[in-house]
């Protein structure tokens, strides 16, 4: 087939990823455009909590070690940028990315910055226009937890980074955008597809998914060939060569490690998805049952068959609120009789608890190696010639204050407890726990401003 | 025979739900896995951990198939107080699943 192709390059899966595989691409694969997802359901209320600490703070800072490996040769090669780091606070990441851009000595970079997620302002409003916010998978009503909500962002699509391209941004830096707009913002703005274009905006969708999880899709956690998988340790993340009609060539940086095949990319394509013919997101519903992928080259996938509908009336909205913290411990007990060892130790732990008032909403033991992967449905270990036996107790309390004493009752293990225990000792630090509110609004309510910074 | 004789797959979470994909090496093991993969067996095989219903989907184009396991996660990645939050490794577990002559049940 030919016509225009635009390269999309998979820069960032998480905040924490590796950010070297950007600067490498773009140096290596003559992309396009480089889209960079660092958000994920817990992401958001970590952000939100460092912006109420720090006025300045609440995007994820690895944006900045990604651009700074990665925007001079982008500038130098004219590769755009998009990013959902922003998450909390995407007006201080555009900010610190013009502090960086005069740091690295680049001029003339147009950065945009995309808003319009963050609705954690406008909630009582909103109560107020009749927006229910009901959770989706309890029913249960907002008023429950609102004293506790610590943020509320909107899954919001692509229109925003589209208009920020129009502009002529180099950079895009976004808050909760879908993982999805990031890949299709560019496509619209290359081929000028329409809103309503649902069989391209589904089949790009379809492409999105496959390469949005970096190294997922070039042998990263691969399960079938593992062992086959050469390079793991510089693996390289996947490009999309994506044509008008939505379809694509994925392949990977040349030079790196890993591999695309049928079985890498099919893998991926059933990751973290629902009904596949039914994909929600805020551009399109797309339908993913009758993609098909073909090898057409080393390291080369053809992707297929994907195809769309309208997209949902309403947008995701993921709230976070505080729900307590955990308790947690984890001790080890040697032979002889580690594992009876091990049952004891914890029935003193909880022994210990019971007696100091302890109160917690759920507890879980995990005798790890054993039961920790598949609770309940492998029994735990009974072999009293076990070499060791490293049991966990974990419990999900009301306040730091109860999920202390999971430490503190622990303690006395080390000289009151069974013989041969170790690992007790030092105090872990106390999880707080953000629980997560989803909900829906209808896309009406819900608008994206565009502000272009320039250095 | 096991799934793993005749799939790979991969799994991951959304809130309190597991999905679990399975991808069928060749045309014929996608038959069997279509065949003998059943929600009911797939709720059965999970039993405890899984507390909601399992659903199952088909992508016959690159025969996989996906199973979404709600009430799978403990509470979701962010309260869960499992080692395996996120439900990486749910895939395993089917993996090991038992199917065709002389399977059992329950494994």
């Amino acid at each position: 087939m030919s016509g225009k192709t635009v390269r999309l390059g998979a820069g960032m899966a998480f905040w924490g990823d590796r950010v070297q595989p950007a600067a490498e691409m773009i140096e290596r694969a003559d992309i396009d455009y480089l889209c960079c997802d660092h958000l994920a359901e817990l992401t958001m209320s970590i952000l939100a909590k460092q912006r109420a600490k720090n006025p300045e703070a609440g995007y994820t800072r690895d944006l900045i070690d990604l651009l700074r490996g990665a925007l001079p040769v982008a500038v130098r090669k004219g590769v755009k940028i998009i990013s959902n780091a922003g998450g909390a606070n995407p007006r201080a990441a555009g900010e610190r990315v013009l502090e960086l851009c005069k740091e690295l000595g680049l001029s003339g970079v147009r950065v945009a910055v995309v808003t319009g997620d963050d609705i954690e302002g406008d909630i009582d409003r909103l109560m107020d226009d009749g927006v229910s916010f009901t959770n989706l998978d309890t029913g249960a009503e907002l008023v429950t937890v609102r004293e506790r909500l610590t943020h509320a962002a909107v899954y919001t699509g692509s229109e925003g980074i589209v208009e920020a391209l129009r502009l002529g941004a180099d950079v895009v830096i976004c808050g909760r955008v879908t993982d999805i707009a990031l890949y299709l913002g560019p496509l619209i703005h290359e081929f000028g597809w329409a809103s309503d274009d649902w069989q391209r905006l589904g089949m790009a969708t379809v492409v999105a998914h496959a390469i949005e999880c970096g190294g997922q899709a070039t042998g990263g956690l691969y399960a079938a060939d593992w062992q086959g998988v050469d390079g793991l340790e510089d693996l390289g993340y996947p490009i999309a060569e994506v044509r008008e009609d939505g379809t694509a060539v994925l392949t990977k940086t040349p030079g790196t490690g890993g591999r695309v095949d049928i079985g890498t990319v099919s893998e991926q394509l059933v990751y973290e998805i629902l009904d596949p013919g039914n994909y929600l997101t805020a551009d399109v519903t797309a339908d993913f049952t009758q993609v098909r992928l073909e090898e057409v080259g080393p390291d080369r996938v053809l992707i297929t068959g994907g195809t769309g509908k309208p997209r949902p009336d309403t947008l995701k909205v993921n709230m976070g609120y505080r729900a307590g913290f955990v308790g947690e411990i984890v001790f080890t007990y040697s032979w002889p009789d580690a594992p009876a060892k091990a049952r004891r130790g914890i029935e003193f732990l909880k022994n210990r608890l019971a007696a100091a008032d302890f109160r917690c909403s759920a507890e879980i033991v995990e005798y790890l190696g054993h039961t920790s992967m598949f609770q309940g449905r492998v029994p735990p270990p009974t072999d009293p010639e076990l070499p060791e036996v490293v049991v966990r107790y974990a419990a999900r309390c009301p306040d730091a204050e109860q999920a202390r004493k999971v430490f503190t009752e622990s303690v006395p293990l080390y000289n009151n407890g069974p013989a041969g225990v170790a690992g007790v000792g030092t105090r872990p630090p106390l999880k707080e726990l953000y629980a997560i509110w989803s909900c829906l609004i209808p896309r009406e309510h819900v608008s994206q401003s565009v502000e272009l910074l320039e250095v | 025979m096991r799934v793993v004789d005749l799939a790979h797959g991969r799994s991951g979470d959304k809130g309190d739900i597991c999905n679990v994909g399975l991808v069928a090496y060749d045309d014929a093991g996608y038959q069997i896995l279509l065949r003998e993969v059943t929600e009911q067996r797939v709720a059965e095989h999970y039993g405890d951990l899984v507390t909601g219903t399992v659903t199952r989907y088909e992508l016959p184009g690159i025969r996989s198939l996906n199973f979404v396991l709600t009430g799978a996660l403990d509470g979701g990645g962010t309260m869960s107080l499992r080692s395996d939050h996120l439900g990486k490794v749910m895939y395993a577990w089917l993996l090991r699943m038992e199917i065709g002559d002389g399977a059992i049940a329950d494994d």
